[in-house]
């Protein structure tokens, strides 16, 4: 175990990727919370997907990649937030439409460009370990505003979370916010691209937080607990990843999950042995 | 001299032909204690909404603390206001302190650039409800009732010069509704706070109200304390199949208050 963490850190491939997952770990550990609270887990799904026709757009019209797909997910989510209100449709059946269409229009663009110029595999599923300085840049500055808006707002959401129409009568521009919250799920999905892919990334928005509810009893509580399981989430994910030759994103995904059946099966047991004693 | 609490001028809402509300009048000044009585689809929540600037009518205005209620103040003018809305079948999933429940109440929760969460508050808005003890509890683990009276501390935690309250007794024992009542008659009193409470059991709340507003669609009729509401106020608002019926020893549970002296 020793030489694989010594050879791990002297991988200068590993180290380059380390900071950055480090860093996804805690913006999509945060923004989790966020998701769980407000029921947001198929949108996160909807708008990863979605964002292929933003990519595809991109390749399509030579334009940088991460900027365009980075506006076109966050033009999804607003139009998700928007569209069932004025419509009258149900949030997952807009979720569903526009997800479909966008990712019909991402593989239509995608494969009518050069295969040369796409890395249909890195989009698919991420690819961290070629994550260029340019990437970086855009993920540095992403994830700042996503956690400063974060810190602003986060009680805020937390409140609408638990009871939208008190949220309103007590003077929080309930729609406003909702709206940007909505924004900052389209921005976070593309943080997450370059690591986990648009088919993973609803796992690192989802899973941090689902491993900290059954433990979490205030929304400190809860951040902090999302934000340890995904620091560990990554970093087992990308040792697993270095040392058996996975792809990166799989792999913290899966770890992710391994620790929410752990988190799961060990609070089930707390429970259970509180019952006994108690009958005791 | 200071200006009503609520103002409320020729209110309507929906259609002139058909409205939901129509022409409704009322004006409550400070430490007054309002209940409002009506038949299901009455437009009692809906007036409640309103004076919450959750909707907006379509004729009339609203006075809340001498201001118009317009879409450009109103978020200033709802901080002055604790609201508890109807609940249908709430049931929490986030996992929540109880305090943390309460300190939504206030103000300064959703700006945590401000770090004045005054945990003082929220022990004495639990104190009022008799919740303290379970003030680090699982706001998920608790009962109706107690889940209703955390809602409660939540609307009162601001000391709100204007609470607003449907059906607060809903999830309640009657001993429960009883220290309620009495709970926001001392608070009018006491502090000036005015209240706004829709209920449907007018025989509970009677000995705590300056008056009671019969509503349906509009306003039937505004009896003060001490004021009896005719029979045709009643059979107007229910319809004639109401039977009016006057509590007397023969009663089954209802404790007359000759016979217990007796």
């Amino acid at each position: 175990m020793l030489d694989l963490l010594r050879s791990f850190f002297a991988s200068p491939v590993m180290l380059d990727a380390l900071l950055p997952s480090l860093l996804i770990a805690v913006v999509t550990a945060s923004m989790s919370v966020m998701v769980m609270a407000h029921r947001l887990s198929y949108l996160t799904v909807g708008v990863s997907h979605a964002s292929l026709a933003g990519l595809g757009l991109a390749v399509t019209l030579s334009l940088p990649l991460l900027p365009t797909a980075t506006l076109f997910a966050v033009l999804v989510a607003l139009l998700l937030a928007l569209m069932p209100r004025s419509k009258g449709i149900s949030e997952d059946a807009g979720t569903g439409m526009l997800f479909a269409g966008s990712m019909a229009l991402g593989i239509i663009l995608i494969s009518s460009a050069s295969s040369a110029r796409v890395d249909l595999f890195g989009l698919l599923f991420g690819n961290i370990l070629t994550v260029s300085g340019e990437d970086r840049f855009w993920l540095y500055l992403l994830a700042g505003f996503v956690l400063v808006t974060l810190a602003l707002a986060s009680r805020a959401w937390w409140s609408i979370a638990f009871d939208a129409v008190t949220a309103e009568a007590s003077g929080l521009p309930v729609a406003g916010l909702r709206l940007l919250l909505y924004g900052l799920v389209g921005l976070t999905v593309i943080l997450c691209v370059k690591l986990a892919g648009i088919v993973l990334t609803a796992g690192l928005m989802v899973l941090p937080a689902a491993c900290a509810w059954l433990w979490g009893r205030s929304l400190g509580g809860l951040w902090l607990l999302s934000t340890l399981f995904s620091l560990l989430g990554t970093w087992i994910g990308l040792l697993w990843s270095y040392a058996l030759e996975w792809p990166s994103g799989a792999s913290v995904v899966m770890a992710l999950c391994i620790l929410f059946v752990l988190s799961w099966a060990s609070n089930w047991g707390v429970v259970w042995l509180k019952s006994n004693a108690r009958k005791g | 001299m200071t200006a009503p609490v609520v103002q409320i001028n020729h209110l309507r809402l929906g259609p002139p032909d058909h409205p939901v509300l129509d022409d409704i009048c009322l004006t409550l000044e400070a430490g007054h204690f309002l209940g409002i009585v009506g038949p299901n689809g009455a437009g009692k929540s809906t007036l409640l909404n309103m004076v919450a600037g959750l909707s907006r009518p379509d004729a009339g205005h609203i006075d809340l603390m001498g201001q118009c209620l317009r879409r450009f103040n109103h978020l200033q003018l709802l901080r002055e206001i604790g609201f508890l809305h109807q609940l249908h079948d709430h049931q929490p999933s986030m996992p929540m302190r109880v305090r943390d429940v309460v300190a939504m109440g206030l103000p300064a929760y959703n700006r945590p650039w401000q770090r004045s969460v005054r945990s003082a508050a929220i022990g004495e808005a639990l104190a009022l409800l008799d919740m303290e003890a379970h003030a680090d509890a699982d706001f998920r683990h608790l009962s109706g009732g107690q889940r209703q009276r955390v809602r409660l501390a939540r609307a009162l935690v601001r000391k709100p010069r204007l609470l607003l309250l449907d059906e607060p007794s809903a999830a309640l024992d009657s001993v429960r509704q009883e220290k309620l009542f009495k709970l926001l008659r001392r608070l009018c009193d006491e502090t000036g706070m005015a209240v706004i409470m829709v209920e449907h059991d007018i025989a509970a709340i009677s000995s705590h109200v300056d008056s009671v507003a019969c509503l349906n669609g509009k306003i039937h009729y505004h009896a003060m304390r001490g004021e009896n509401i005719p029979d045709e106020i009643w059979r107007a608002m229910y319809g004639d199949r109401i039977h009016i019926v006057s509590h007397d020893a023969g009663c089954i549970g209802c404790g007359v208050a000759g016979d217990q002296d007796a």
